[in-house]
Order: structure tokens, then C-alpha cells, then sequence
């Protein structure tokens, strides 16, 4: 391996870290170790495994075939298959989005003593000069280096030393003893919360801008199998926190306030600050993945010039999606919509579109004219079969599980 | 004889200019009908009218109507872009190429605006 991919490999684990924890991790953790200790850590393994399979096929595709995924789902299925999973993929984009915003401005919340709605418009002013003056690479670098800072999750769980025989019981699933919809429902949101759509949207056009060919794949591997397990290791400690600290108390998490005082007991005089940091610094890293997401699938589907490292004025219709995209989402949290109940209805609707998102995704990455000896073997097919049984699974159960479990 | 699949090989496919500059997609195939031999392709259709047109002809009506009320003819004069097949400089796996230059065409004619009346006047964009 050379320099370049060596590099390469370390800054897409980086990248992958920084692009996974987010917003919805953090609710979805927080309210699971609260309210079941270690019990749900199983769907966090589950999602995790999951979401690996996925980001390295979408990895795989691009740089076998040297096209992002909306590109090639509407070039092989043709517009008029490809639109409903389009603007189902951008509804869920924008909800995640207004997540991430919601996420940011509690954080500022937390340090200010301001509400968060007040923050709303400032922060969508600065994710989006982030991305107006920003190249590919800048992002990818400063969102995650900064995005390490979440480690603080891990650094915490370890402190707290958790029994390490309930943590392995909760690999496995089991029944709940208490509040059963609640458990169900929150087991759904972090298999939605990891499972998230524009990780492996955002990702395969993010190979594409990076020039991947096939001689990526290996580098590829790596990145989704390290990168997405790493970025789960944060989701755990996050968990393992909140069961440590928040489910003796009966702290339960029905609001991010709550969910501020995880870190405290670990890191006495910095706890707040740092989980206020952490915090805001994953939204902002996700949420500009997700904006850019979004432009990625527009322009894509309608063939227009794409590139975040294109001058604005060479790919107008491009920016523009990503600007209106902030700018409305962020009118949610303007309007004073609750950013954690938001994020948790979010990470349900995730999980229940997923048969919509990943169908299109799962035949395509079977297509040997395409992919010829890279197209999915076996083992890839399995997991894409079993995700599917999964998603169908999912797509009945989330929304009642919303209305049941959903407080 | 070389042959080419036209739904699976040229509808939806990227297009591009001379340039590589990435113009739209193949939204319509035209064949011409020729008496007493076989159809011919015509041209290529492009835009959002000719997509609307795909999931209902009711949709493509609808849509036509609005671009009149709004007044969006003075940005997009034609509702669709049809570029003749002699354009077409070539067929291949990523793209459909065409021998014209987007600033100049229809297709850009909303890109073009946004730049010269949104992105313009954003402040540290330099002109």
C-alpha cells in the first residue's frame, strides 16, 4: 500500500468517526442506557454490523464504477422507479438535518442559558458558510479532527469501570422487564439512528469526489469496517454512561437536559462543557454530511454539475439545494419543535424507510455488467437479505411504535 | 451489426457538454417514423416537463400552466431542451456526450440565472 492510500485509509477512518456519531447517536444512547442500563446494546451491535455491510458496498460501487449512488440507481431503474425512494430519502434528509441543527443549538443552549430556538438561524448561517467556502477536503479534515472529541464518551465509559458481565448479557437480545413499546421503540430508533441513510449516500459520493478507483476497494474495506465499529465504540460509551450514571438516579432521558449531566461524574469541572462541546461538534459534522447528501441525490437525479470543491458559481443549482435545505430545516427549531423528541421520531422514521433506501441500493450492487468481479458475493448477500427482512420488519413496527413508545 | 440498447444504454444517462460539463439527463427519447422504413432516433428530450410528462400526462399539464402563471418563461424559455441526435458526439458507459457547449443552452438557463442573481450576491463571492 502507498503513501497516498495509506493516508488515505487513516483519513476516511477519521472521517467515517466524525460522520457517524451524531445527533441521533447521542439521543438514542442516552435514552437506551437511561431507561434499560445495558440491555439494548444489542441493537446498537446489530445496526453496527449492518451499517458496515452497507457503507462498504456503497464504497465498493463507487470506486469499482466510478458513480455515486443516485447517479447510477436512476441511470439503471430509470426516473420514474427511482422517485419515490428519492423524495422519501430527502424528506428523511431534511428531518435529519433539522436533528443536527436542533442538536448544535442545545448545545449552545447548554452553555449559554439561551433557548435553542434562538440559536436556530446562527447556526444554520455558520453550517452553511462552512460549506459555501469550504472544498471536499477541508471538510473531511476539520469535521473530523474535531470530531474526536466525542472520544470523551468512550474516555468516560472506561473511567466509570461498567460490570463487565451485564454489559455482555446486553449483547444479546432479551424481553423487557418494564415498559416493553418504550424498549421496542428505542431499540428501533438506534437501528435507525445507525442505519442512517445519507452515512452511505453521502459516502459513495464522497469516493466519487475523492477520485476512488478500483484499486480503492481494500482501502474501502478497511474505512467501513474500522470507521463505522469505531464510530459505534462512541454510541457504547455513550450508553454505558447513561446506564452508569443516569439509570441509578432514575434519570430518565425525556429531554436533552438530562442527558447533559452523562459526563460530570467522570470529568468533575469540565463534564458539562466538554458533553456541550462533543455534542455540538457531532451535529455539525453530520449535519453537514447530511446537507451535502442532499445536494449530492438532487443534482445527481437531475443530472445537474456537482462538486463541493467547485467554485459556487460553476454548480449554482447544487449550493442552492444544500442552502435551502439548512435554511428550512433549521425553521423547525426556530419555531421551538423539541430536538430531542424530533431526533427520536427521526431515528424511527429512518429505520422505517429503509426498505424504500436500500432496495434499489441492494439489486444494484448485484449487477455484473456493472461491477463485474467486485458485484456482491455471498457473504454480502446474506446480510443484504437478512437487512431486508430487517427493513420490511421495520417499516410495519416503526410508526406504531412511535405513537406507543414514543413519549 | 452493433447495436444499442436505448432504455437500458441512453434513457436516463448523465449528459454532458464538449467540455465534460455535466448538462442534465436523457429524460425523453424521440423516434422519427418513416414510411416504409425503419423508426429513426430523433432527438433527445430534456427537462422537468418531459419528466412530469413520464409519471402523468396530467402532471406535464399542470406543470406547463404553472411555469405560465409564475412568469418562469422569462428565466426558461422552452420548457424542454430537444437536441437533435446529429449532436450526440458520443455514447458511452458514464455519459452521453454532446458536441455543444451547457452555458449556451436551455439546460443552463436556470443554472445560469441562480449564478448571475443568488450566488452573485453573496457576500466573498468574487465576480
Amino acid at each position: 500500500m502507498n503513501m497516498k492510500k495509506a493516508t488515505q485509509l487513516a483519513l476516511g477512518i477519521v472521517t467515517a468517526v466524525g460522520g457517524f456519531f451524531d445527533a441521533g447517536n447521542l439521543a438514542t444512547s442516552a435514552q437506551a442506557g437511561a431507561s434499560f442500563r445495558f440491555q439494548l446494546v444489542w441493537s446498537l451491535l446489530l445496526g453496527t454490523l449492518l451499517v458496515i455491510f452497507l457503507v462498504e458496498m456503497s464504497g465498493r460501487f463507487a470506486a469499482v464504477t466510478r458513480k455515486a449512488l443516485p447517479d447510477a440507481i436512476r441511470e439503471h431503474f430509470g426516473f420514474t422507479a427511482w422517485l419515490v425512494p428519492f423524495l422519501v430519502l430527502t424528506l428523511v434528509h431534511f428531518l435529519v438535518l433539522a436533528s443536527e441543527i436542533g442538536g448544535i443549538c442545545f448545545a449552545l443552549h447548554l452553555v449559554t442559558g439561551l433557548p435553542p430556538a434562538v440559536w436556530a438561524l446562527p447556526v444554520a448561517v455558520l453550517t452553511w458558510l462552512f460549506l459555501w467556502r469550504s472544498t471536499f477536503g477541508t471538510i473531511e479534515n476539520s469535521t473530523s479532527l474535531l470530531g474526536l472529541l466525542t472520544l470523551a464518551f468512550v474516555v468516560a465509559a472506561v473511567r466509570h469501570h461498567p460490570p463487565t458481565g451485564e454489559l455482555l448479557a446486553g449483547m444479546l437480545p432479551s424481553l423487557p422487564h418494564h415498559d416493553p413499546a418504550k424498549y421496542w421503540f428505542i431499540a428501533v430508533s438506534i437501528l435507525g439512528s445507525v442505519i442512517a441513510p445519507y452515512l452511505f449516500y453521502f459516502y459513495s459520493s464522497g469516493a466519487v469526489e475523492d477520485e476512488w478507483d478500483p484499486s480503492y476497494v481494500n482501502v474501502n474495506r478497511g474505512i467501513a469496517f474500522v470507521g463505522m465499529g469505531f464510530g459505534s465504540l462512541i454510541a457504547l460509551g455513550a450508553i454505558v454512561v447513561a446506564a452508569v450514571v443516569l439509570a441509578p438516579r432514575g434519570i430518565e432521558v425525556n429531554d436533552y437536559h438530562q442527558a447533559a449531566m452523562m459526563l460530570t461524574d467522570a470529568f468533575p469541572f469540565w463534564g458539562f462543557v466538554l458533553f456541550a462541546a462533543a455534542m455540538a461538534i457531532a451535529c455539525l459534522g453530520a449535519g453537514i454530511e447530511v446537507a451535502l447528501a442532499m445536494a449530492y441525490t438532487t443534482a445527481q437525479t437531475f443530472g445537474w454539475n456537482w462538486g463541493e470543491d467547485l467554485d459556487p458559481r460553476e454548480d449554482a443549482r447544487f449550493c442552492m439545494v444544500y442552502t435551502a435545505a439548512i435554511l428550512v430545516s433549521s425553521l423547525l427549531i426556530l419555531f421551538g419543535i423539541d430536538p430531542l423528541k424530533l431526533t427520536l421520531v427521526t431515528m424511527a422514521i429512518n429505520a422505517a424507510v429503509l426498505p424504500f433506501v436500500a432496495i434499489p441500493f441492494l439489486l444494484i450492487m448485484n449487477d455484473r455488467k456493472l461491477l463485474k468481479e467486485h458485484a456482491n458475493g455471498w457473504i454480502s448477500n446474506s446480510v443484504a437479505a437478512f437487512l431486508l427482512v430487517l427493513a420490511l420488519v421495520l417499516a410495519v413496527v416503526s410508526i406504531p411504535l412511535v405513537i406507543m413508545g414514543g413519549s | 451489426m452493433k447495436t444499442m440498447d436505448l432504455v437500458r444504454d441512453v434513457l436516463d444517462k448523465q449528459v454532458v457538454d464538449r467540455d465534460e460539463t455535466k448538462m442534465g439527463r436523457v429524460d425523453g427519447l424521440l423516434l422519427e417514423i418513416r414510411p416504409g422504413q425503419p423508426p429513426r432516433i430523433e432527438a433527445i428530450d430534456m427537462g422537468f416537463v418531459v419528466l412530469a410528462r413520464r409519471i402523468h400526462p396530467r402532471l406535464e399539464a399542470w406543470l406547463e400552466r404553472l411555469r405560465r402563471r409564475f412568469g418562469v418563461s422569462s428565466i426558461r424559455k422552452t420548457a424542454r431542451y430537444r437536441v437533435p441526435w446529429s449532436a450526440v458526439k458520443d455514447v458511452n458507459p458514464f455519459c452521453v456526450q454532446l458536441d455543444v457547449a451547457a452555458l449556451d443552452t436551455p439546460a443552463f438557463d436556470w443554472e445560469r440565472w441562480l449564478r448571475d442573481h443568488v450566488v452573485a450576491h453573496v457576500p466573498g463571492v468574487d465576480s
